[in-house]
């Protein structure tokens, strides 16, 4: 290396020397580290729920974007609508249903995946697919699935004699509940699988050498074991995945739109209904209030028992 | 016990078979539960390589008999390309936005000392807890106010309302199981702060970074309630919004939605394939 050329690295190096100790002073280093994060935070989750408080005193149109004042009347409509009622009972259905057969569907999957078995990995890795397919893909694969003249799950049913006639599983009043809850969970049973099974792993071995020492059986193990460990995980699981499926939107709104005679209309469908079809942003996002209001109810259970803040470091 | 009874039989029988015997069982139940995971997935392939004119007539066999790319060669001619073209800049725009925002941050809330952090961490969790619809509202009133309705960089910013929380929640997480000591000995041989963190702590916190990318993607790869609200045009579709141009008033083209699914669905089977001791490994750092 000539000198010239290592006098240009030299220089090089002091630059980028100087660079980082700039970007090392407190505030720029907070700045460049903290704020885009909370500056992103802030603009798309907090401003659209401050949005959303504020737009439910008004009259907002789909279509024109003035805003008028109207006070509490947006409210008032609502909570003497009985279609809000009855959608919100349906949410409760459906996301009890749905984290019921989710929570122990999934924990019973992540139980038998954490034995030992041949092609493990392999295995593992089909068993977490349903996971990552699109929920918009699912819903057109169950309404092909459980289509009431050319369905497989019909024609299954009737060849090995397990029904009588085709059934119309999204479209009749009394199916179409039961339908959705175990559509949807096909997909998030491995959400819980997940979390379970991550939980699962992190129990020392150990300790159920320990324990088969001291001659615990199979189910001791279980009992004393492996159950205490997930309780914590489980209750978690179980308030995300109940707040969750309770605004579940998509799934829904693609298999039946809220229909058969709003056999499935949700408190979801029903807000999205205001917006889009009353064209009633206003109204809409006081619906949405009156559900951030249940959600808080929700979070302060969640906070109570689940301490977030927590830290620990690692010297 | 007597072997007379069926139960006193298998208490007779030796340790190591009824331990195979339920063994068997156990895996036998795994094997039922594969089936019902990955039916759905196989009857969507099946469906896409079955003639067009045979979806109709009843029973299918199933497994399709005089496979053909029918459906595909139809699918491409319509907007599909388009569609996927788009969802690819979403979901790139998604995961990158998501994972520099939440790495740097994360570093950030786990090594400086900055007031109300913990009052931070809870509103970062009750936006992880916030769903879609309940977002999507506001922001079709406020991104129509602001003037970004119906665009991509729009719907990307909007979707990173739901990546995002959890995804700095992990990456602080991580940043605390990542020893301090090394930067501090960095710092000690005179490394500057910032240079403690792009050369020390970053390459260390690499598997978090990829849990969370993975977890974004997952999410944007297949997001249909902030899409569906916020793009209103169809040349701006994302793919799975684009399913829906394939259902006609009088009839619905299953093979062509099905082959769309398809080729929706491919890449991110490959992802988990590969990626999935990560995905473990980033949950497990949330000690949740």
């Amino acid at each position: 290396m000539s000198l010239r050329e290592s006098l240009a690295t030299d220089q090089l190096h002091r630059y980028r020397r100087g660079l980082f100790e700039s970007l090392s002073k407190r505030w720029v280093f907070v700045g460049l580290t903290v704020v885009p994060a909370l500056a992103v935070f802030t603009f798309v989750n907090l401003f659209p729920m401050l949005w959303a408080l504020a737009a439910s005193f008004f009259e907002v149109g789909a279509l024109q974007p003035e805003w008028n004042w109207v006070g509490l009347e947006n409210f008032r409509i609502i909570v003497n609508d009985d279609r809000f009622w009855s959608s919100l009972s349906r949410s409760i259905v459906f996301a009890v249903g749905s984290v019921g057969l989710q929570v122990v569907a999934g924990t019973a999957l992540a139980l038998l995946l954490n034995r030992s078995f041949s092609f493990k990995r392999g295995v593992r890795a089909i068993a977490l697919l349903p996971y990552i397919v699109p929920s918009a893909v699912l819903s057109f694969v169950a309404l092909w699935m459980g289509n009431s003249r050319y369905g497989i799950i019909n024609q299954i049913l009737v060849q090995t004699g397990l029904t009588q006639e085709y059934l119309a599983w999204y479209g009749s009043l009394n199916l179409a509940m039961p339908s959705v809850i175990v559509t949807s969970s096909w997909k998030f049973t491995i959400f819980v699988t997940i979390i379970v099974l991550a939980r699962l792993q992190s129990i020392p071995p150990s300790i159920y050498e320990a324990a088969t020492i001291s001659g615990a059986s199979k189910l001791d193990r279980f009992r004393d074991i492996t159950l205490p460990n997930l309780k914590g995980v489980l209750f978690i699981v179980v308030l995300l995945r109940g707040v969750w499926m309770f605004n579940k939107f998509d799934i829904i709104y693609i298999l039946t739109n809220g229909g058969p005679q709003n056999r499935t209309m949700i408190a979801s469908i029903y807000a999205y209904r205001t917006a889009f079809s009353d064209f009633n942003l206003g109204r809409a996002a006081a619906v949405s209030t009156l559900l951030f209001v249940l959600l808080v109810g929700a979070a302060i259970v969640y906070f109570h028992y689940f301490e977030p803040s927590q830290e620990v470091r690692v010297e | 016990m007597s072997a007379d009874t069926p139960i006193g039989y298998w208490y007779q029988l030796p340790y190591q078979t009824r331990k195979k015997v339920y063994n068997w069982l156990l895996n036998l139940v795994l094997a039922v539960g594969l089936v019902i995971v990955l039916f759905p997935i196989y009857w969507m392939l099946a469906t896409s390589f079955i003639p067009p004119e045979q979806l109709f007539s009843v029973p299918n066999p199933l497994v399709p008999t005089n496979a053909t790319l029918e459906s595909y060669v139809a699918v491409l001619e319509t907007d599909v390309l388009l569609w996927y073209k788009n969802t690819v800049i979403f979901a790139a725009g998604v995961v990158t936005l998501t994972t520099v925002a939440a790495t740097l941050g994360g570093y950030g809330l786990a090594r400086l000392d900055i007031p109300y952090k913990k009052t931070f961490a809870r509103v970062i969790l009750f936006g992880y807890m916030f769903p879609p619809i309940l977002l999507s509202i506001p922001m079709f009133i406020f991104w129509r106010q602001i003037g970004i309705i119906n665009s991509l960089p729009g719907v990307i910013l909007a979707q990173t309302a739901t990546t995002l929380p959890f995804s700095l929640w992990l990456m602080w997480q991580f940043f605390q199981t990542v020893p301090y000591s090394y930067e501090e000995s960095a710092r000690v041989i005179g490394c500057s702060r910032f240079q403690a963190f792009y050369e020390v702590a970053l390459p260390l916190a690499k598997p978090g970074m990829i849990a969370v990318s993975i977890f974004s993607f997952a999410i944007a790869w297949g997001a249909y309630t902030i899409p569906t609200i916020l793009l209103t045009s169809n040349s701006k579709w994302v793919l799975t919004l684009g399913l829906y141009s394939f259902t006609q008033a009088e009839s619905v083209l299953w093979g062509q939605i099905m082959a769309a699914s398809t080729l929706l669905v491919l890449p991110t089977f490959f992802f988990v394939y590969y990626l999935q001791k990560y995905i473990l490994r980033g949950f497990r750092a949330t000690r949740i």
